[in-house]
């Protein structure tokens, strides 16, 4: 009787233990397996997973390349002010979708980032990408070697990550990205989508969170 | 050189000329450089780590405005060659190029119009954006000091 409590007890910690970590892990990562998800006219279902809350009534659509120096400049000035302000508390969701466009790395990169989202690890692999940007297009610090070097810093398995990316596993997800930029008129990165519930607004550049602020606030 | 400068913008058309040139020169680099947004709102926006890349534009568009404008006096009242505004033309549009497309506001319109001469010119100049413009400073100083030491001696000022 007693053996069987123990094992029963074992068993209840072990599945609280599992649903503790799991939603301790990555409180405001989800991963897209949503095959026809669209924001206002933008598809997004080859984009990345949501950060932040999926039910929340806006989303930014952001449309980056990791090459990009005006992409680094709002992640760094603009970003960090709509993710403590909007995204955290709930009231807005971030979907982040390829204009990999500036040089021969930047789609290689972008499909390094859906590698990292196979092991649940997209938005920290995304910031990494940011935070190690350097200032030369194909200047080496997105090469292969380089992606997969970051992989290894945020312990990925590295098998699965290697194999993922050099079988080219997400070139098609970033072309169709690349082609949702076009179809929706995007001429330069970072460019963003505001979607509302009523209505869809568009800003181009790496533009201070005073305009974000402003325009957020008169969605909600 | 004090005096060559009097010379030229005593005339109030050259001031109002140079005028018309830095201000136009200066707000068309910063929007290509995404120093000022049009839009949804205008605001201008100065992001931590590109304060050199502003001071350049600033430098290009008030050389540029001073050395075009002594260079149109020079043709207008000297009848000179126009082909000695060179300098300052040129230095002008080396110094508009760098770093004006890449991934700002036309950089994928530029890179998608011209395949993959657009993103090769695009790379070289998104890369050596600060070089260049220093060159270009470098080419529109040089141009300066030139029409001045002509004007010195076409106008017969003394310093």
């Amino acid at each position: 009787m007693n053996k069987k409590a123990v094992i029963l007890g074992v068993i209840v910690v072990a599945i609280v233990a599992g649903i503790a970590a799991s939603v301790s892990s990555s409180p405001s990562e989800t991963v897209n397996l949503d095959m026809g998800r669209t924001h206002g006219t933008i598809s997004t279902a080859m984009g990345s997973a949501i950060l932040g809350d999926p039910s929340a009534p806006i989303t930014i659509v952001e449309f980056g390349d990791y090459q990009c120096h005006q992409c680094y400049n709002w992640f760094h000035n603009t970003k960090p002010a709509i993710t403590r302000d909007y995204v955290e508390t709930g009231k807005v969701n971030l979907v982040f979708v390829d204009l990999a466009f500036l040089g021969n790395d930047s789609p290689k990169a972008a499909q390094a980032s859906y590698c990292a989202e196979d092991q649940g690890m997209y938005w920290d692999y995304h910031d990494l990408l940011y935070n190690s940007q350097e200032p030369k297009i194909d200047g080496g610090w997105a090469n292969s070697e380089r992606l997969k070097a970051f992989a290894f810093s945020l312990d990925l398995d590295m098998k699965l990550f290697e194999s993922c990316l050099d079988s080219g596993k997400y070139s098609k997800r970033v072309q169709y990205n690349i082609q949702q930029a076009r179809d929706n008129g995007v001429s330069g990165t970072p460019g963003f989508f505001i979607v509302g519930p009523d209505e869809q607004q568009q800003i181009s550049g790496a533009q201070p969170f005073s305009v974000f602020k402003q325009i957020l606030d008169s969605m909600i | 050189m004090m005096q060559t400068i009097k010379l030229v913008f005593s005339n109030f058309k050259y001031v109002f000329l140079s005028s018309v040139i830095f201000v136009s020169m200066m707000i068309g680099l910063l929007i290509l450089s995404e120093y000022i947004f049009l839009e949804p709102y205008i605001v201008s926006h100065l992001p931590s780590g590109t304060e050199l890349g502003f001071v350049l534009i600033l430098v290009i568009s008030a050389l540029s405005a001073l050395v075009i404008s002594m260079n149109i006096f020079r043709i207008n009242i000297l009848k000179s060659s126009k082909q000695k505004m060179g300098g300052g033309i040129v230095g002008s549009i080396i110094g508009a190029s760098a770093g004006a497309c890449s991934c700002g506001p036309v950089g994928f319109a530029v890179i998608s119009t011209f395949g993959s001469v657009g993103a090769t010119a695009t790379a070289f100049l998104t890369n050596y954006e600060i070089p260049i413009r220093i060159i270009a400073i470098a080419i529109l100083f040089a141009a300066y000091f030139t029409t001045v030491k002509s004007l010195k001696i076409e106008c017969n000022v003394h310093s």
